[in-house]
C-alpha cells in the first residue's frame, strides 16, 4: 500500500448539458465515478490560479472560471482530470480509478486500520491489477506484483484429483486416514519470504484460489510476525489476504463483462524425425557395445516416408495437441444499497478448453476443460445503528473433464513416445500399436471416454457488529460465523480400445493390449466440512493526542476432512496498540493458541509480537526544513511464532500405533492368508509445534507530494525446534526413527518498492517496481557425523541442491582411464567426468556437495501504464535471477524410458540430441555420448543444473472507454473495450523449454504446458 | 434498543459455548489400533497378539532370488548371475567391490529395509507384552501365549544368527524395546557372548514349542517348533565350531570376530547338538530329492518360511527360449559345480574309476545333479534342452541367457515332461534334515580321530536317498577306511551337492576359510559347439571373482552406523 499512487488523471468531458441561467464567471459541474456516482470532496482547481473548491454531496460544484480556463479535478484514488472551460455548458466530468491504489484504511488480519499506523510489513494490490490478468485463477495476476510473494508456476491446468484420496482396502476395513485439505490450485506454487502461505479470504482462513478477481477487492500479504501473530499456532507462515468488495451505498452498480481469449502451448521440446532417432538410437547402442536395430533401408523409408505402416514418422504433439485452446468468461456484478441495507452480487463464469485434440465421431467433449461458476454475493444490514449484520454467501460449482486415459498418463506417454513407434492408423482404419506399445495414444486422447469431476462448495460468512460506545465510549462487539462445505466427485466413464499390430508381410492384423468396455464409475473424492467462529470485542478511543485501540478475540476452526477426526485450532489474543500523535507508536499482542493434533495436556502454547514505530515525516525538523518529504515512517517487529505441522507427518503421530496387515505371512499348510498386525511408524511422544523468532525491520517513504513512494524491509526470520529426522538414526532401534523438533533455519532477506505516477494533464502515467532478495541458511540439522565438511548442510543454504561436480567430458580414453569414476563403471571417451573432492579415486557419495541453489534468490517486478482519456495500458513484467533448474538427466540428454523390455527398445529423443558427444564434436558438445540407461552419465551433477533465470512480459493490457456521450446515447454507464494477454514474451537462460515449467522437471516430470494467452472482451455499465 | 442488547448477549453465549471444549468427538482415532488394542488383556482369543504373531515371520526373507533378483548362492563359487553388468548385487559381492556404505540392500540386514533389528525389535515388543493377554486356549497346560512366546524367541534368535554369521558379535538388546527417548549407542557383544546368548535361548524354549510332527499342520505347519530351535542350535554351534571363529579368528585377539582361542571341544558340543535333533526321531530323509522343496510338511521339513503356490522360480530362472514357458534364466550355475556332482556310483568324477567322459559329460552322474542344474541336452519340458552356442536356450541375441551353459533346476517343479509350468510348493527351506545329518557328519569327523560308523551312515542316508547305486559293497561310493582330513573333504563336497543354492555355500566357504582360495579364481561355464552330431566342450572363464582376505570374511558394519554411534566398532579391513 506504500508503493501505490493516489493521483494522476483521466476523464471524460459531457458537453451535453444543458445551460440554465448561467453567471458569466461562474462555471457549474458535477463531479462523477466510473459508476455516474457523485463524488463528494473532490477538489476542483482553476489551473494557474489558487481557486480551489470541493464537490458537495450531490458532487456539484460551482467555481469562479472564465471560458478558456483549465480546470484540474482531483480525488483521491482516482485519475487527475484537467478539462477546459466552456462558455455554455455545464461539466459533467467522470473521474477513473487509477490503476494502482493507496486508500487511507488498509485490511490486516481480521481489521481494518489506518495506513498511517500499519506497523508490520504488508504489500496490497487492488482490483485494477487483478484483472488485467486473463486466466482461471487469481493467483496468475500475483507474480511480480507483490514484493515477498514468490509465484512459481509448475502446471499450465488445474490438476483435479480423480481417485478418492482414501479407499477401504479390498478386503479388510483398513483405512489410509491422514486426508490432504482440497485445494483449488495446483498451478501456482507461492512461498512469502520462504515459507508457504495461508490463504485468508474475508476474514476466514480458505483455500481458494477461483475467485472472480473483479470481486475482489484487494490481495494483500502478511510477511511479518506481528502481522500473523492472530493466527497463533499457524503463525509462522505468511498470509495471503484476500478481501472481497464490499456493499456501498448508492444506485445500482451494473458491470458486465464479457472476454474470451485463446491459449497457446509454450515451450514444448522438438521431437527427433523418426530418421534422425533411428539414426541416434543406433548410435546409442553402438556406444553401449550392442547391435545397431535400424539399418540404412529403415533410414531411408523414415525419411522419404515410403513406408508409413512399417517405419512410421509421426509427430505426436502434432497429431494430439491443438495448437489453440479457449479461454472465455462472463462476469456479473451488482453493487448498490441504502444507508440501512447494501448488497453485493457477483456472478462468473469461466470455461477454460485443454490442449487435446478430439474426434469429431465422439459426440462428447474428451478434451481437458474446466468450467465453473461461481456466485459470491454480500448483504449489510445496519439493524440498528449501532447492530450491523452482514452476510455473505459464496457458491461454486465447478465441472472438469479429461480424456479417459487422464491427462497425465497421456501427456507422459506423449513425451515419451518415439515418432517411429507405430503408425496412428493401420490401413484398414484400426488403431496403430505394437507389442510393447498395446493402447494407441491417440485412441487414449481420443477415443477413451472422460472422466469428469465435480466441485459443490458453498461457503457462507455471518459477521455481526456492535457498537457498544453506550457502555463505555470506544468499544464495540463483534463475531463471525462462518460453515464451509467443499464436496469433490469424480464420474469415470473411460475405456480402452484394442490396438492392432499390422504385419505388411502377410497382412495380417495381430490384436494388442486390451479392450475396456465404458466404464461408470461414481466416487466421492472429498468432501470437507469448516467450521469457524470468532469473537472480539474491540476498544478504540483518542485521549488528546493519546490514540488507544486494543482487541480482546477468541476464535474456534474446524476442519473435518472426509473422515479424518475433526482438526481443531482455538485462539485467545489480546491485541494492544498506542500511539502519540500519530508519531510515535507501539503494538503489543499475544496469543494462546492450541491444535487439538497435539498429545493431551500438550496442545496450546503462547506467541507473542511487539512492534514500533515512528513517524519521522511529522518531526519538526523534517516538516520545517525538508518539505519535499511527505511522510517517513520507521517501523520494526518482532514476533515469535509457531507452525503446527504434525499433519504432514502423520496421523496422530504421537502415539505408538499398529496396523493390520492383510496377507501377511500364509499360515499352515492351507497357506491361509489371515491377518497380521505390524507396528506403525515410531512414535514420537514429544512432538511439539515448529517456532519461529521473527524480525522486520522497514521503512515507509512519501516524497515530492505523493508522487514518489517507497517502501523497504528487512527480514531475519530463524525458524527453530523444526520436524526432522535425527542424524544419529541408529538401526539398532529396528524402527525408521521419526520427526523430531531439532532443525534451526534462517531466512533473511530485504524487500523494496518504488512507485512513482504524475500526470502530463490528462495523461496519466505510473511506475511501480519491486525487488525482493530472500537468503536461507541451515543453521542446526542434526546430520550424522560426516568426515567431509562439504557433505554437511549444516551452513549451507536451505535450498541447496547436491550433487556431483561435473568437470567436462572424458576426451579420449587415457583421460578415462586415469581418472576417478563412479563405483564399477569404465568411463568412455564422452562420459561425463566429476570431481572428486576427497581424491579416494572413486566418485561416490563422498563427492556430493552443493552444486545449486546456494545463492539467494532474487525475484522483481516492473508494472508501467498510462491513462488518457479514456485509453489505458498497463504491462507487467517479472524475472527471477540466481534461479536454478535441474532437469532429469535422461529426459535431455538420452532416451526417455530407455531400456531394453524383451528386444523392444523405447524411449523418445528431443532435437537437444544433436549436440551429443561425438569423436568429431568432441570439443563442441553440450551433451555425453548417447547411451541407453548409462549409470555414471545419469548421476545428478552440476551437468544437470540449469540457469533457471527469466524475464517474462507477464501480462499487458491495453483498453479504451468509450465517450460518455456514446454511451449516454445507448442509456450505459460506461463501456470499456480491452485486450490483454498473459506470458507474451519470455528471454530465459534455459533454451528450448519453458523455465517454469519444462519438461524433465524433477517435482513435474510430464507437466502440462504453460499457456500464452490472448484474451479481448468487453466491460458494459448499467 | 435493549431487545438487540439481548441478541447481542445471546449471540455471545452461543459463540463462547462453540468456542469452548464441547467434547463431541473421540480425542484419537478408533481406526488406530494402539498397543493396549494388540496387546488386549481382554481377549481370550488373543486374536490380535497372534497377528502380530504371524507377522513377524514375514520378516523372514524367502531366499528365492532375494538377492538383488538372484541367489545369494550366485555370490559364491557355484553359480553366477546370468544379468549382465558390474551393478548386479551378487556381482558386487562375488567381485569384493563393495565397501561399508555399497554393501547391497538384501544383504544389508543391519541397516535399510531388509533391517532384521526390525524383526528383533518386534520379538522384544511381543515377548514384552504377551503377558497381558488372556489366552484360554492352551497347550501341554499352559496357556498358548507360553508357546507363542517362545515362538517370538525362536524367531529373535534366528534373526541375532542371521546377523552373527555375516558381521560377527553385534549388540545383544535382550527384551528392551527402545524408544525414541532412549540412547541407543550401543557397543557390540562379542561374538561369545551372542552365541551363548542364541544357544541359551533354543535351550529355553525348546520345550515349550510344537513338537514335530506338527499339530494341525493345516493352520500350525510352517510354526517354529522343538525341532526347528534343536536343529538352528545345531546349526549355531557348527558355525561357532568352524575355523573362522574357533581358531581362525580374522582379528586373533578381537572378541568381535570370533573366539580369541581354539578349543577343539566345540566341535563335540556342535556333534551332540546335531545328535540331538536325529535323536527326536522326528524327521526323516525324504524318499525324493525334488520332493523336499515341492511337497508341504514332509518329513524332511524342519522350518521353512513360507513362500506361494506359483511357479516364480521357473520365471525368474526357467531357461529361455521356451515361447509358452516363460523364463529369464537368471541363474547361471557354475561348472565348479557341475563337477563337485560325483557319477551315480558316487565316486568323484576325477577318480580315475568313475567312468567319467569328458565327451559326454553328463551320463552317468550323481541323479541329484539334474535335479540341481540343467545342462545341455537335460530333459525339460518335453524337450532336450539347448545349450550349446545359438541353440534354442542360448540364441545369443543379447538378451539375458546363460553365462555358463547351465540353468538352475533345483526348487522347479518336475516339468521334465511338461508344456509349461504350473503352480507348485515354492516354501523356502530353511532348515532340513539333511543339512542335520551334515552338521553331525562334519562336527563329529572333527572330534574323532577317524572316521565313525556314525558319519558313514550319515553320508549313505544321504547319497541313497539321492539315488546313487549303492555299490557291490554298500557303500554307496564311499571309500571305507578313510583319514579324518579325506572324511572332511568327502562332507565338505557333499554339503555342497546336497544343499547347493540353499544359502549353505556362500556361509560354508567363509566359515571353512576357504574362500580366499575359491573366489580368487575365474567362475568357469562351458562352452558348447554343436556341430553336426559333434559336441566340443570348451571351458570358459565367465567371471573373474574376487575375495579380500582377511577383511571379507565377515561384512563391514554400514558405514552410516559406525559414523553415528561412537561405541560401534567396525569389523577390521573395513
Amino acid at each position: 500500500m506504500l508503493f501505490s499512487v493516489k493521483s494522476s488523471f483521466a476523464v471524460l468531458q459531457d458537453t451535453t448539458a444543458k445551460s440554465v441561467n448561467r453567471i458569466p464567471g461562474i462555471i457549474t459541474g458535477k463531479v462523477i465515478d466510473e459508476n455516474n456516482r457523485p463524488l463528494k470532496g473532490a477538489a476542483i482547481v482553476v489551473k494557474g490560479t489558487s481557486i480551489v473548491i470541493e464537490s458537495d454531496i450531490a458532487g456539484l460544484f460551482e467555481i469562479k472560471a472564465n471560458p478558456g480556463a483549465i480546470l484540474i479535478i482531483k480525488y483521491p484514488g482516482h485519475y487527475i482530470a484537467e478539462v477546459k472551460v466552456k462558455d455554455d455548458k455545464d461539466l459533467t466530468i467522470k473521474l477513473l480509478d487509477t490503476h494502482i491504489q493507496s486508500p487511507d484504511k488498509v485490511d490486516v488480519l481480521y481489521d481494518k486500520i489506518d495506513q498511517s499506523a500499519q506497523l508490520g510489513s504488508v504489500a496490497t494490490i487492488y482490483t485494477n491489477q487483478l484483472t488485467t490478468t486473463p486466466a482461471s485463477l487469481y493467483l496468475y495476476a500475483l507474480p511480480g506484483q507483490l514484493p515477498g510473494l514468490y509465484a512459481q508456476q509448475v502446471s499450465g491446468f488445474s490438476a483435479v484429483q480423480t481417485a478418492p484420496q482414501t479407499s477401504n482396502g479390498l478386503f479388510t476395513n483398513v483405512v489410509t486416514s491422514h486426508n490432504v485439505a482440497p485445494n483449488d490450485n495446483s498451478e501456482i506454487n507461492l512461498k512469502i519470504r520462504g515459507q508457504k502461505a495461508i490463504t485468508i479470504i474475508d476474514g476466514v482462513q480458505r483455500e481458494i484460489s477461483s475467485i472472480d478477481p473483479e470481486s475482489i477487492e484487494s490481495v494483500s500479504v502478511l510477511k511479518d510476525g506481528l502481522s500473523t501473530i492472530l493466527l497463533g499456532i499457524n503463525s509462522s507462515k505468511g498470509i495471503l489476504l484476500v478481501t472481497t468488495k464490499r456493499p456501498t451505498i448508492g444506485a445500482p452498480r451494473i458491470s458486465f463483462t464479457a472476454e474470451t481469449g485463446i491459449q497457446q502451448s509454450l515451450g514444448l521440446p522438438t521431437p527427433l524425425p523418426a530418421y534422425q532417432y533411428a539414426y541416434l538410437y543406433n548410435e546409442a547402442l553402438q556406444n553401449d557395445g550392442k547391435a545397431p536395430i535400424y539399418t540404412t533401408a529403415d533410414f531411408n523409408a523414415f525419411k522419404n516416408h515410403t513406408d508409413p505402416t512399417g517405419h512410421p514418422d509421426v509427430n505426436w504433439f502434432k497429431t494430439i495437441l491443438n495448437d489453440y485452446s479457449p479461454l472465455t468468461s462472463y462476469k456479473l456484478n451488482v453493487n448498490g444499497g441504502t444507508q440501512v441495507a447494501r448488497y453485493t452480487i457477483s456472478l462468473n463464469y469461466m470455461d477454460q478448453g485443454g490442449i487435446f485434440k478430439t474426434a469429431s465421431a465422439v459426440p462428447y467433449n474428451t478434451n481437458n476443460d474446466l468450467n465453473r461458476y461461481v456466485i459470491n454475493s454480500d448483504l449489510s444490514v445496519d439493524v440498528t445503528p449501532k447492530f450491523k449484520v452482514d452476510l455473505q454467501l459464496f457458491g461454486r460449482i465447478q465441472q472438469g473433464t479429461e480424456p479417459g486415459g487422464g491427462y497425465g498418463n497421456i501427456l507422459q506417454t506423449l513425451y515419451s513416445l518415439p515418432n517411429n513407434a507405430y503408425p496412428v492408423y493401420n490401413p484398414n482404419g484400426s488403431f496403430g500399436g505394437t507389442s510393447f506399445y498395446t493402447n494407441n495414444l491417440l485412441a487414449q486422447s481420443e477415443n477413451s471416454g472422460y472422466i469428469q469431476t465435480n466441485n459443490h462448495d458453498v461457503l457462507a460468512n455471518l459477521d455481526l457488529n456492535y457498537n457498544m460506545s453506550s457502555f463505555l465510549k470506544g468499544l464495540s462487539f463483534r463475531a463471525k460465523g462462518n460453515l464451509s462445505i467443499e464436496s469433490q466427485t469424480v464420474l469415470n466413464r473411460s475405456l480402452q480400445n484394442q490396438s492392432y499390430l499390422y504385419t505388411a508381410k502377410d497382412s495380417s492384423y495381430a490384436a494388442v493390449g486390451n479392450t475396456v468396455s465404458q466404464s461408470n464409475n461414481f466416487a466421492t473424492v472429498t468432501s470437507a466440512r469448516y467450521a469457524f467462529a470468532q469473537g472480539a470485542l474491540n476498544y478504540a478511543r483518542s485521549f488528546g493526542k493519546n490514540n488507544v485501540n486494543a482487541m480482546l478475540l477468541a476464535d474456534y476452526r474446524s476442519v473435518v476432512l472426509t473422515f479424518d477426526l475433526p482438526q481443531i485450532t482455538n485462539d485467545r489474543a489480546f491485541k494492544v496498540g498506542y500511539n502519540y500523535d500519530g508519531k510515535y507508536f507501539i503494538e503489543g499482542a499475544v496469543n494462546n493458541s492450541g491444535y487439538n493434533r497435539y498429545p493431551p495436556g500438550h496442545q496450546f502454547g503462547i506467541f507473542y509480537a511487539g512492534g514500533i514505530g515512528w513517524q519521522m515525516g511529522k518531526e519538526s525538523f523534517i516538516k520545517d526544513n525538508l518539505t519535499w518529504i511527505d511522510s517517513w515512517k520507521w517501523r520494526a517487529d518482532y514476533a515469535k511464532t509457531g507452525n503446527a505441522n504434525i499433519d504432514s507427518y502423520g496421523y496422530y503421530g504421537y502415539e505408538q500405533t499398529y496396523s493390520g496387515v492383510y496377507s501377511a505371512y500364509p499360515q499352515g499348510t492351507s497357506r491361509s492368508r489371515g491377518a497380521g498386525l505390524i507396528a506403525d511408524s515410531l512414535a514420537n511422544p514429544n512432538i511439539r509445534w515448529e517456532n519461529a523468532h521473527k524480525i522486520d525491520i522497514g521503512t515507509d517513504i512519501s516524497l515530492f507530494k505523493n508522487h514518489l513512494r517507497v517502501t523497504a524491509d528487512y527480514y531475519h526470520d530463524k525458524y527453530y525446534d523444526l520436524l526432522q529426522v535425527r542424524g544419529n538414526s541408529i538401526a539398532l532401534l529396528g524402527t525408521p526413527y521419526t520427526v523430531e523438533n531439532l532443525g534451526i533455519n534462517l531466512y533473511k532477506g530485504g524487500e523494496l518498492t518504488l512507485t512513482y505516477s504524475n500526470n502530463l494533464g490528462n495523461f496519466n502515467y505510473f511506475i511501480t517496481g519491486n525487488a525482493s532478495i530472500e537468503s536461507s541458511k541451515v543453521v542446526y540439522s542434526d546430520e550424522e557425523p560426516s568426515p567431509y565438511p562439504w557433505i554437511r548442510h549444516t551452513g549451507q543454504p536451505v535450498t541447496a541442491i547436491y550433487g556431483y561436480t561435473a568437470l567436462g567430458f572424458f576426451q579420449n580414453a587415457q583421460d578415462a582411464a586415469h581418472s576417478a569414476t563412479t563405483v564399477g563403471y569404465t568411463p568412455q571417451p564422452g562420459d561425463i567426468k566429476y570431481k572428486d573432492l576427497n581424491n579416494d579415486g572413486v566418485i561416490n557419495q563422498f563427492d556430493l556437495s552443493p552444486i545449486a541453489g546456494t545463492k539467494p534468490l532474487i525475484y522483481f517486478g516492473t508494472t508501467i501504464g498510462f491513462n488518457y482519456k479514456g485509453f489505458s495500458f498497463s504491462a507487467i513484467l517479472q524475472g527471477v535471477t540466481n534461479r536454478q533448474i535441474s532437469i532429469a538427466d535422461n529426459a535431455y540428454s538420452g532416451f526417455i524410458g530407455a531400456g531394453q523390455f524383451g528386444t523392444q527398445y523405447v524411449g523418445q529423443g528431443y532435437d537437444v540430441l544433436n549436440s551429443r558427444w561425438t569423436p568429431e564434436t568432441a570439443s563442441s558438445a553440450l551433451l555425453p555420448r548417447l547411451s541407453l540407461g548409462n549409470l555414471n552419465n545419469t548421476s545428478l551433477s552440476s551437468f544437470d543444473i540449469k540457469s533457471g533465470n527469466y524475464l517474462r512480459l507477464k501480462n499487458a493490457e491495453i483498453g479504451y472507454s468509450l465517450p460518455q456521450e456514446f454511451c449516454r446515447k445507448l442509456k450505459l454507464v460506461g463501456i470499456r473495450v480491452f485486450a490483454n494477454g498473459e506470458n507474451l514474451l519470455t528471454l530465459s537462460g534455459f533454451k528450448g523449454q519453458d523455465p517454469e515449467v519444462y519438461y524433465g522437471d524433477p517435482l513435474n516430470y510430464n507437466p502440462y504446458p504453460i499457456q500464452r494467452v490472448f484474451n479481448a472482451g468487453v466491460t458494459i455499465k448499467l | 434498543m435493549s431487545n438487540y442488547k439481548n441478541i447481542f448477549w445471546v449471540a455471545l453465549i452461543l459463540l463462547a459455548c462453540s468456542i469452548g471444549a464441547c467434547k463431541k468427538y473421540e480425542q484419537f482415532p478408533v481406526d488406530k489400533q494402539t498397543r493396549s488394542l494388540v496387546f488386549d488383556k481382554y481377549d481370550s482369543l488373543g486374536t490380535n497378539a497372534y497377528a502380530y504373531l504371524t507377522s513377524m515371520y514375514g520378516v523372514l526373507r524367502d531366499g528365492h532370488n532375494v538377492v538383488g533378483s538372484d541367489y545369494l548362492d550366485a555370490a559364491s563359487d557355484d553359480a553366477v548371475s546370468s544379468a549382465e553388468g558390474p551393478t548386479d548385487a551378487v556381482t558386487i559381492l562375488s567381485t569384493a567391490s563393495y565397501n561399508s556404505f555399497t554393501l547391497p540392500v538384501n544383504e544389508n540386514i543391519w541397516s535399510g529395509s531388509q533391517s532384521y533389528w526390525a524383526g528383533i525389535r518386534m520379538a522384544n515388543e511381543f515377548v514384552n507384552n504377551i503377558g497381558v493377554v488372556p489366552v484360554q486356549q492352551t497347550y501341554n497346560g499352559y496357556s498358548m501365549k507360553y508357546e507363542w512366546k517362545s515362538e517370538a524367541r525362536f524367531l529373535r534368535a534366528y534373526f541375532y544368527f542371521e546377523l552373527v554369521k555375516r558381521f560377527g558379535g553385534v549388540p545383544l538388546l535382550g527384551n528392551k524395546v527402545y524408544t525414541i527417548n532412549d540412547n541407543i549407542s550401543l557397543p557390540r557383544n562379542s561374538f561369545d557372548d551372542c552365541i551363548k546368548y542364541i544357544i541359551s535361548e533354543c535351550d529355553a524354549i525348546k520345550d515349550s514349542l510344537l513338537t514335530n510332527p506338527i499339530i494341525s499342520p493345516n493352520a500350525y505347519y510352517g510354526r517354529a517348533t522343538k525341532g526347528a530351535a534343536m536343529a538352528l542350535k545345531a546349526r549355531v554351534l557348527l558355525y561357532a565350531a568352524s575355523p573362522l571363529f574357533n581358531g581362525g579368528n580374522i582379528d586373533g585377539a578381537n572378541p568381535l570376530t570370533g573366539y580369541t582361542n581354539a578349543d577343539p571341544s566345540r566341535w563335540a558340543q556342535a556333534a551332540q547338538a546335531a545328535k540331538d535333533v536325529i535323536g527326536l526321531n522326528s524327521f526323516a530323509l525324504d524318499s525324493s530329492f525334488t520332493d523336499v522343496f515341492l511337497t508341504q510338511n514332509n518329513s524332511e521339513i524342519i522350518f521353512i518360511r513360507q513362500g506361494d503356490n506359483g511357479n516364480a522360480v521357473e520365471s525368474a530362472n526357467g531357461p529361455v527360449g521356451f515361447p509358452g514357458a516363460k523364463g529369464l534364466g537368471r541363474t547361471s550355475p557354475t561348472q565348479d559345480l557341475v563337477d563337485a556332482f560325483p557319477m551315480n556310483n558316487g565316486l568323484p568324477i576325477s577318480d580315475p574309476a568313475s567312468g567319467y567322459d569328458p565327451n559326454n559329460p553328463y551320463v552317468n552322474r550323481d541323479p541329484r545333479l539334474s535335479y540341481t542344474v540343467l545342462y545341455n541336452g537335460a530333459q525339460w519340458l518335453n524337450t532336450q534342452l539347448q545349450t550349446y552356442e545359438g541353440g534354442q536356450s542360448k540364441p545369443n541375441t543379447g538378451q539375458q541367457q546363460t553365462l555358463t551353459s547351465y540353468y538352475m533346476r533345483k526348487f522347479m517343479g518336475n516339468f521334465e515332461n511338461a508344456n509349461s509350468y504350473g503352480a507348485h510348493n515354492e516354501d523356502w527351506v530353511i532348515l532340513r534334515y539333511a543339512e542335520v545329518l551334515l552338521d553331525y557328519a562334519e562336527a563329529e569327523n572333527e572330534t574323532l580321530p577317524a572316521p565313525s560308523g556314525e558319519i558313514y551312515n550319515a553320508i549313505v542316508a544321504l547319497r541313497k536317498r539321492a539315488g546313487i547305486s549303492a555299490g557291490t559293497d554298500g557303500m554307496y561310493g564311499l571309500k571305507p577306511g578313510l583319514r579324518q582330513a579325506d572324511m572332511r573333504t568327502v562332507i565338505h563336497n557333499e554339503r555342497r551337492v546336497e544343499l547347493a543354492f540353499e544359502e549353505s555355500r556362500y556361509f560354508d566357504i567363509r566359515r571353512w576359510k576357504i574362500a580366499e582360495t575359491v573366489m580368487n579364481q575365474p567362475r568357469k561355464g562351458e562352452t558348447i559347439i554343436q556341430s553336426g552330431s559333434a559336441t566340443t566342450y570348451n571351458v570358459t572363464n565367465v567371471l573373474t571373482t574376487k575375495f579380500t582376505q582377511p577383511k571379507m570374511y565377515l561384512y563391514p558394519i554400514p558405514y552410516d552406523e559406525v559414523l553415528k554411534n561412537p561405541n560401534m566398532k567396525q569389523n577390521p579391513g573395513w
